[in-house]
């Protein structure tokens, strides 16, 4: 029988302790994960938009973000009521604003994103088919830049309140082991889901996804089958607007509305993007996760990586993992026989 | 200008030339294809036999003349010739190696808006087995033989009017070159389909064909009749190893 020593009741106090604590990081580290999904999901979702059209075009459209702002901003018009409150400059002004409900006005907005898209494919893109990709990319900035222009000029820089579809407010939330899932987690990973599987259906089961798969293997080839190759690379860059917008409107809510709000979430995606592999659907969800969670994770977990250098760490994994798998997780090695 | 050799012709083609960049590939080819008939086409590595292919298809810049048919279709779309029933098989094959078996005899019916598209897939499944038992793997996994059966089977699934081959013998092995070329003439005899083929396997293509030409740089050289061809010293030297 042991006797209890001053000496050893410290030494229980202070496991008593360790236990505690641990059992408390168990609650803190699911907390982590569920805050960290809200991210991934909207990541996951521009990844999911870059690899759409790296697929079929072959290019990186670095102007994806901010065309998927434009739309949050004419999600945000439609939202706006009869008497727009935020018509700011210039042709906005014109936009009618109309009482929508926020589903509907992000439907609304979906829809102009694959309208814009497409018209970007057919109006910069496919005029130029025989640049070079470099060519083809440097359009895609001076987009990016000209849209983020437009709609500071539009709109103004200063930020905006964007509602949520889901509810946000205190308590909003399912309890699981301790930790709380917000419902927004939970919508915003069943919108991608739901989407994603539309998708793959789409491109499984119609004649026009039979088409864009063919146009991704080879444009050549697809066009000795009498596939007309620009019209399928225009329903490619509607299809990755459409993920693209979906992602904004998503998202608009936490970060606030403003010109540049998709920046850093184009940063994280490419880095998603590349990790999954470019040419990846499910490498684009997948790589959207790993960034997502290791954003929120390392630097919890880290001491000497503050928040402020979140994103050093998926950036470093990123490295890593194309160092022992080029192609990314998911990616297609494509072999050339010489 | 060539005088019309054929009762029925069913492609002509006048002054083709062709180029890449500043390099011109084809410098005016003068000839034709009779309907339900085989030609071919003889020459060397680089002669231009598969730019005229392509020519042919509009793939590559050209100027000169083509006709289809009645169908002046020089200025035509890839896309558009093939809806016109022109199906080629290219160099390379022109399947899709990430696509399935089944996915790629289905694009190859992408034209098509009728309703016997899959009792054309069972028909060419019976035609050849081996694709109906990999039908649902990746064509890139099929063997060099079985890849270009189905480059065939893909390219007549839109029930074209005329047949581009370019190079079917190649990288095969001689008793399926054989076997392929014996389901060509079938195929000619039973259906009527035009074909135009591209070989450097002249004594298999001249078997096969009622008409050849001899390309070479860019010009036709030669042509007539595949006997006369055959018997042609020239030929005999260059092609047939005589």
């Amino acid at each position: 029988m042991a006797v209890a020593t001053p000496e050893t009741r410290l030494q229980s106090r202070v496991l008593a302790t360790v236990t505690v604590s641990f059992a408390m990081d168990y609650v803190l580290l699911l907390q982590r994960i569920f805050d960290a999904l809200f991210n991934s999901a909207i990541y996951s979702s521009l990844a999911l938009a870059l690899v759409i059209i790296f697929r079929s075009t072959g290019l990186l459209n670095f102007a994806q973000g901010e065309m998927a702002t434009f739309t949050a901003y004419i999600a945000f018009v439609l939202l706006s009521g009869p008497q727009p409150r935020l018509t700011g400059g210039g042709l906005a002004g014109l936009i009618p604003g109309v009482p929508f409900s926020i589903p509907l006005a992000i439907i609304g907005a979906v829809v102009c994103g694959m309208a814009a898209g497409a018209a970007t494919e057919r109006a910069l893109i496919r005029p130029l088919g025989g640049a070079s990709d470099l060519a083809l990319v440097n359009i895609t900035i001076g987009l990016l830049l000209a849209t983020n222009s437009l709609m500071a000029q539009w709109w103004g820089t200063g930020p905006r309140f964007f509602p949520s579809i889901f509810p946000t407010g205190a308590g909003q939330h399912f309890v699981i082991l301790g930790a709380r899932l917000r419902y927004s987690t939970v919508g915003v990973w069943a919108i991608l889901l739901s989407v994603l599987v539309l998708l793959v259906l789409l491109l499984r089961h119609t004649r026009a996804g039979l088409a864009f798969r063919a146009v991704s293997i080879s444009p050549s080839n697809a066009e000795l089958v009498g596939v007309r190759v620009g019209p399928t690379l225009m329903y490619g860059w509607a299809l990755a607007s459409g993920f693209g917008a979906l992602a904004a409107c998503l998202s608009a809510n936490s970060v606030l509305l403003e010109p540049s709000m998709m920046l850093r979430v184009l940063v994280y995606a490419f880095a998603a993007a590349t990790l999954g592999g470019l040419d990846s659907p499910k490498g684009a969800l997948v790589g959207g996760l790993i960034i997502g969670l290791s954003q929120t994770l390392i630097p919890a977990y880290v001491p000497f990586i503050g928040f402020e250098l979140s994103v050093l760490p998926a950036l470093l994994a990123m490295v890593v993992i194309l160092l022992i798998r080029p192609a990314g997780l998911y990616g297609t090695k494509r072999i050339e026989r010489v | 200008m060539v005088d019309d050799v054929f009762d029925e012709v069913g492609l002509k083609v006048e002054d083709l030339h062709a180029s890449y960049g500043a390099v011109e590939v084809l410098r005016g080819l003068d000839f034709e294809v009779a309907a339900k008939g085989v030609s071919v086409i003889l020459g060397a590595n680089g002669a231009g036999k598969t730019t005229t292919l392509r020519a042919i298809c509009n793939m590559c810049n050209t100027s000169g003349k083509v006709t289809l048919g009645d169908d002046d279709i020089t200025r035509t779309g890839t896309a558009e010739i093939v809806r016109k029933g022109v199906a080629h098989v290219p160099q390379g094959r022109g399947t899709f190696p990430e696509l399935s078996v089944l996915d790629n005899l289905m694009i190859g019916a992408y034209t098509r808006k009728d309703k016997e598209v899959k009792d054309d897939v069972d028909r060419w499944f019976e035609i050849f087995p081996r694709l109906s038992e990999r039908s649902d793997q990746l064509a890139g996994s099929l063997s060099g033989g079985e890849q270009q059966m189905l480059a065939v089977a893909r390219a007549l699934m839109c029930r074209p009017r005329l047949l581009l081959l370019d190079e079917p013998s190649l990288g095969l092995a001689p008793l399926i070159i054989e076997d392929l070329f014996e389901r060509f003439t079938t195929l000619n005899k039973e259906t009527g389909l035009t074909m135009l083929v591209v070989e450097q396997n002249a004594n298999l293509a001249l078997d096969m064909a009622d008409y050849g030409y001899v390309i070479e740089s860019g010009e036709i050289t030669l042509s007539g009749s595949a006997e006369k061809l055959k018997n042609d010293p020239a030929v005999q030297e260059a092609y047939l190893g005589a």
